[in-house]
């Protein structure tokens, strides 16, 4: 890996300082799962001067309870996330997408605010540089989006524009059917945004010298069901082909609310609104499940070569609808 | 099968094993001869191009650079089949080809001086399939290949089987009772991936003498095969611990191409160790197959005519491509007993990365791209595959022309008593519903079966040589030319050098794979270890023997054959009173040597067959894999552990996944390799593993001692067939292509048709 | 105002196997890059070369280390970040004094778990630390454990074996 200078965090107003000063030249390190691999594969034409390690923050790593809220620090591990009795037990979509990343061991190091913030896994962005150099792309400020008339299985069925490329976050898509807000520290103060908004078809809305604190997830009501799938080719170490979560208000077997999140089948986490409305005030059972599914991909207009995911998308919102 | 051994057939532990889980076993990167500088290749962007100008002005400048060679200055050197590979050509064929090379003090100093690096390209047109590289007018990727076309044969001699002609195929057409037609490809490029990145270091004594280390499988093929490329040197090659091969690592020959001419530059040791992005993308992959042609079967299964032509794509060169083109049609003959043949080959150059020596090799890609047509000829006669396999799989007598041309006999075994047991353990006959029938179906969940079949004649291929030296102290010491690449072979010669011997197991020990203290060996390629290693090992241990008794008879006042040993000890048999150590025998300065040697036998085919139940999911296109059972003959087992851990591999190095999930991904109109990581290329994780069942018959073969042969080779080949064939059944619909991707299972549940209005 | 501290750390202590060693950062030979990862600080610098590298990029598991009690990736760590830490490798398994293997590494000579053996050294320590935490696994734990592990040769079965028989042995190793 190309060298840089590395500075520990004390605090995040330490943070802001720097980011302040080396304006665009650093880069915020949390577990280092997804920024080492972009650095090593030199990918992006910028390659930071300064990385600032988050981990060394005190106290942004907990799990707790506040004011019927649960706050999430942003360098809390996805394994601690996956294991703490509070999720598993009020959140259980969120434990189960926490659960899905990658491996055992990148989950002991994967943070959450890493896993919210990760870059896109397209394989044309993620070209690494040295076998022949890195591809120039719409995303990258320069070109078209390659997998437009290229090798596009993977990418996005709903919403792309200028560039295909899916968020690969599983956490965001479970964080925002349980409508978190992801808490934005800058120089001009903190905000708390709700993770549909925290996306945009780039990247995420953060400036560069702005980070992510903090997730607060609110507490769901006592008739709050939730669920969380994903579609992958392999059972481990593998990023979601469409994954759905689920959050519904019933009273007896009708469905009072509904949320339901797509993931990996947009540039950012897709709200399938149609789907919500074909459940809500219905009894949830296999007729009302497959018209949400049908629902839920309406606006899809697929590459050519990932038609199929639609397929997968009907399969898993009909599958999360019938699990409860 | 009676005979009782000591160490024959017992799982010991692996002589390498205490090395392997302290982390002291070297690897080619652990290794350390001595100060070394670092190599970097600068790779092309272009999937085809003419290089015009490299300002290498800048990179020379940089700190700690030694050296760095371009097309213009690197030695002479050729590789390739027949030669066509320079060290570096002023032309690159695929993105990822070599354009330049560095040597530096550090790693990071080399690549640092690839971006300085300024090279002037001329783009050309590219072709990335068959189809484009034979179309006319198509871009010529080498000036001795007119139309991409590699016509030159020269792998194993003059008659170098290129094509299966034999007997009269229109007549048999005409015997036969169904004719199946058509055109079907393997053409996932998939790579054999072993976990560790190749490497080679490479160091000139002086002008004429080069040492190189290296993680391969196969020492004596750095020495000697290399040797004539590289205007014969006197080369000592040394090999450590490699990290898996599977075919793919024999040799690396470009690798020790940029390593030897940095090392020449710099007249310093030179290390040269791939990414595994380089290792993904300009390595070795998978030939490209594709099979057209036509069947012509009798009612009964009896095969009447086979002909067609199968096309071959190897990348942007060849380097073995030929060999395996030859094993493959050999390997065809074993495992459909025909006597009509009309089967031409084609061998193509494309701008992707190249096609190396894979495990399989040739067969697997034949019969994989074949499998759908003799799956469709099955059909129309409603046979059942096992019943088919067992007329055709090549019995003792049958007979096959095999790779140098030559008609061989077979005097192997009658693989029908494995194939049934393999089938009783799956339980083939209760799971077989017929063809395009699912073994169950429930909602959206459909399990289906299948099976395939594979064997190689190479067994007994090509020569090795052993010697076996006694010591005073009553330990032996193996000379062979044996690297270990994960098959545990070395300890499993060491096993039947220490039966013959009857010293402990832990007294026999072999020398490291280094050609300048060991004799020629072919090395561990094919499933040669066990017959033509073994026999050279045993021959040595044999010859020792009898010189030790020579020595040890008159001592005891008796002849020869009346002695036996163990222990290091000698007796007379029947009187264990009357006995010598070995140390008095052979005197404490001295030692006896034994000498053995092998000569190639293509007469003994190995066999396996393997079951495979798959359940389909037809509403997410997945497909899980159930249950494998395998089925073979191994003669004599010699260490059960090492041969499942072989039969296991099956699901590995580019085997029956390729039918589920792995292939090499291409930009079709940039060349760019896009799956180049263990994210994207997909491969089955421990939490994915099928039931598991190996079933080994030990009937006694016409090998050596222990009657036994190998089978390591040849258990990836079965599965990608048989996958095909399960999850068609699974589904009812014939399915063609490789791998079943949800969206190919989707498309043919009918479900996924695009755009929803 | 805040005080920021813009500096980069002079050097780092890391207790490996037992031994504690501090090693400064820079980019002199025997001093160690910001940019060094784990991985290459333990091979290179340490000359503990029974830690692989296969993928270098998270994917394959053949570098896990065991740090401050848990599995981790190596390669994707960064050594200056590992500052304070209690490091176990694979050459830190076996008695120091005795040799005597760890009952892990025991029971895959035993079982021949590997092959060509490279994915072992990471197996190893990923399966030692379950059975810190979990010393009754049933197999299918160990199989989500060993998840993010390649093994191209297909050790698979072994392996599981293996480890089982190292849980149901209690933890000792065969005499
Ligand atoms: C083999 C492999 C498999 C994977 N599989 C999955 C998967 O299945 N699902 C999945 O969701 N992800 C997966 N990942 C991606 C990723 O590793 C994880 O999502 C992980 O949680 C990222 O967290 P991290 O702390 O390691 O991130 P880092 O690598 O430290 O950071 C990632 C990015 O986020 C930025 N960042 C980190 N923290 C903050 C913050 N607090 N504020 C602002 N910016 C910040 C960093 O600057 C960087 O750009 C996988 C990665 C690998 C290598
Ligand atoms: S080398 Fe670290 S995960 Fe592969
Ligand atoms: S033993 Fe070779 S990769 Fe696991």
């Amino acid at each position: 890996m190309k060298t840089f200078k590395h500075f520990d965090a004390e605090s995040v107003d330490h943070v802001l300082a720097i980011l302040a000063r080396y304006h665009g030249k650093t880069a915020l390190m949390a577990g280092g799962t997804d920024l080492i691999g972009v650095l090593k594969s030199e990918i992006l034409p910028e390659y930071p001067k300064i990385i600032i390690n988050l981990k060394t923050i005190a106290g942004m790593n907990t799990i707790k309870m506040v004011d019927k809220e649960c706050r999430i620090g942003a360098t809390a591990r996805l394994a601690d996330i996956a294991a703490s009795g509070l999720i598993q037990k009020i959140f259980p979509a969120l434990a189960a997408a926490a659960e899905s990343v990658g491996s055992p061991e990148l989950r002991n190091m994967g943070t959450l605010g890493g896993n919210l913030c990760q870059d896109t896994r397209c394989w044309y962005y993620r070209y690494p540089d040295k076998m022949g150099g890195r591809i120039p792309c719409y995303r990258k400020g320069k070109g078209p989006c390659h997998a437009v008339k290229g090798e596009n299985r993977y990418h996005a069925i709903i919403g792309g524009k200028k560039c295909y490329a899916v968020c690969p976050s599983d956490m965001a898509i479970a964080l925002a059917a349980l409508d978190a807000r992801v808490k934005i520290i800058g120089p001009g103060g903190s905000r708390l945004v709700p993770i549909l908004d925290f996306y945009n078809v780039l990247c995420t809305i953060l400036n560069p010298d702005e980070m992510v604190t903090e997730v607060r997830i609110p507490e769901p009501g006592k008739n709050t069901v939730q669920a969380f799938y994903k579609n992958r080719p392999r059972e481990a170490v593998d990023f979601a082909v469409v994954s759905v979560a689920v959050r519904l208000e019933r009273t007896g077997d009708v469905c009072k609310d509904a949320c339901i999140i797509l993931g990996a089948v947009a540039p950012v986490p897709y709200r399938a609104v149609a789907a919500e409305e074909a459940v809500r005030g219905r009894r949830l059972h296999e007729i009302h499940a497959a018209d949400a599914a049908k629902a839920a991909v309406k606006d899809a207009r697929p590459l050519s070569q990932n038609a199929y995911k639609i397929e997968i998308a009907k399969t898993l919102v009909k599958r999360a609808l019938l699990s409860f | 099968m009676n005979e009782t051994y000591r160490f024959i057939g017992k799982g010991t532990p692996r002589k390498d094993g205490v090395d392997i889980v302290t982390g002291k076993a070297r690897y080619i990167d652990d290794v350390r001869p001595g100060p070394m500088l670092h190599g970097k290749v600068l790779r092309s962007p272009f999937p085809h191009a003419e290089i015009k100008k490299i300002d290498t002005v800048k990179a020379k400048a940089a700190p700690g650079v030694r050296a760095v060679l371009t097309h213009a200055d690197v030695p002479p050197w050729m590789t390739g089949m027949p030669r066509h590979v320079k060290v570096l050509d002023q032309r690159v064929r695929f993105v990822g080809d070599a354009v330049a090379l560095v040597a530096a003090d550090t790693l990071e100093q080399a690549v640092a001086a690839l971006d300085l690096i300024k090279v002037v390209y001329e783009k050309l047109p590219a072709v990335f399939d068959m189809d484009a590289a034979l179309a006319p007018g198509a871009p010529r990727l080498h000036d001795m290949f007119p139309g991409n076309v590699v016509s030159d044969f020269p792998a194993f001699g003059p008659n170098t089987l290129s094509k299966v002609v034999r007997g009269d195929v229109e007549k048999g057409f005409k015997d036969a009772d169904f004719i199946s037609e058509g055109t079907f490809g393997y053409e996932n490029f998939a790579n054999p991936l072993p976990i560790e990145p190749p490497g080679v270091i490479a160091q000139w004594e002086d002008e004429q003498r080069l040492t190189v280390w290296s993680g391969t499988q196969s020492a004596s093929w750095h020495r000697w095969i290399m040797q004539s490329k590289m205007g014969f040197p006197d080369i000592r090659a040394i090999t450590t611990q490699c990290g898996g091969s599977f075919g793919s690592k024999n040799y690396a020959p470009q690798c020790m191409f940029y390593a030897a001419a940095l090392a020449k530059a710099t007249g310093k040791a030179v290390k040269v160790s791939y990414t595994k992005d380089e290792h993904f993308g300009a390595f070795v992959l998978r030939l490209g197959s594709r099979f057209c042609g036509k069947i012509g079967m009798k009612k009964d299964g009896t095969v009447t005519a086979l002909a067609g032509e199968w096309m071959v794509d190897n990348g942007a060169f060849s380097d073995m491509s030929q060999s395996q083109i030859a094993v493959g049609c050999g390997e065809a003959q074993l495992v459909i007993n025909c006597e009509n043949w009309n089967l031409s080959t084609k061998l193509v150059c494309t701008n992707r990365c190249p096609a190396g020596v894979i495990r399989g090799f040739g067969g697997q890609e034949l019969e994989s791209a074949f499998a759908p047509l003799l799956a469709d000829v099955m059909t129309q006669a409603e046979l059942d595959p096992v019943e088919f396999f067992k007329k055709n799989y090549v019995k003792p007598g049958g007979q096959y022309i095999w790779r140098e041309g030559n008609l061989w006999t077979c005097r192997g075994k009658d693989y029908t008593k494995a194939m049934e047991k393999g089938a009783a353990e799956f339980k083939w006959k209760d799971k077989w519903k017929g063809w395009l029938k699912p073994t169950s179906a429930e909602g959206s969940q459909r399990t289906g079966v299948g099976v395939g079949i594979h064997g190689n004649a190479d067994v007994g291929e090509d020569d090795s040589e052993a010697y076996i030296r006694l010591n005073a102290d009553g330990t032996a010491t193996i000379h062979a030319s044996v690297s270990e690449s994960g098959m545990g072979q070395r300890s499993s010669l060491c096993k039947m050098a220490a039966e013959i011997l009857q010293l402990p197991l832990a007294k026999v020990h072999m020398t490291p794979p280094d050609t300048l203290v060991n004799p020629f060996d072919f090395g561990l390629v094919g499933s040669r270890g066990t017959y033509a290693v073994g026999s050279a090992v045993i021959d040595a241990a044999e010859d020792a023997l009898k010189q030790l008794f020579g020595r040890a008879a008159p001592m005891l006042g008796v002849q020869s054959q009346d002695l036996e040993t163990r222990d290091a000890r000698i007796f007379v048999k029947g009187k264990p009173e009357q006995a010598l150590t070995w140390s008095k025998a052979i005197g404490i300065m001295r030692s006896v040597t034994g000498y053995g040697e092998f000569k190639a036998d293509y007469s003994v085919p190995n066999f396996l067959i393997l079951f495979v139940e798959v359940e389909v999911d037809t509403d997410t296109g997945g497909i899980k894999l159930k249950k494998v059972t395998t089925a073979t003959d191994a003669g004599r087992i010699i260490d059960p552990p090492s041969l499942h851990g072989q039969l296991f591999g099956a699901l590995g190095s580019a085997g029956l996944d390729t039918a589920i999930f792995e292939e090499t991904i291409i930009d079709k109109k940039s060349g760019h390799m896009l799956n180049m990581n263990l994210t994207d290329y997909k491969w089955r994780t421990f939490n994915e593993l099928p039931e598991f069942n190996n079933i080994i018959l030990e009937t006694p073969f016409p090998t050596h001692r222990f009657k036994a042969i190998g089978i390591g080779e040849i258990s990836t080949s079965p599965g990608p067939g048989a996958v095909l064939m399960a999850v068609s059944n699974a589904l009812g619909k014939p399915l063609h292509e490789y791998p079943l991707t949800p969206d190919r299972i989707l498309k043919a549940c009918g479900k996924e048709k695009g755009n929803p209005k | 105002m805040i005080q920021t501290k813009n500096r980069q750390k002079k050097a780092i202590t890391l207790t490996v196997n037992g031994n504690l060693h501090k090693l400064n950062i820079g980019d002199q030979p025997h001093e160690i890059s910001p940019s060094y990862t784990l991985a290459q600080t333990l091979r290179e610098t340490l000359g503990l070369t029974g830690t692989k590298v296969g993928c270098d990029q998270g994917a394959c598991g053949s570098c896990t280390v065991i740090m401050d009690g848990k599995p981790v990736l190596s390669c994707m760590t960064l050594a200056i970040e590992c500052h304070g830490s209690k490091i176990t490798t694979i050459e830190g398994l076996a008695d120091s004094i005795t040799g005597k293997l760890h009952p892990v590494q025991d029971s895959f000579v035993k079982h021949s778990a590997f092959q060509c053996g490279f994915c072992t050294p990471g197996i190893i320590m990923a399966s030692k630390s379950l059975l810190d935490r979990d010393p009754s696994p049933d197999p299918h734990h160990v199989k989500e454990a060993l998840s993010g592990h390649y093994c191209r040769c297909i050790s698979h079965y072994q392996v599981v074996e293996a480890v089982m028989d190292a849980a149901d042995k209690g933890g000792q190793a065969d005499e």
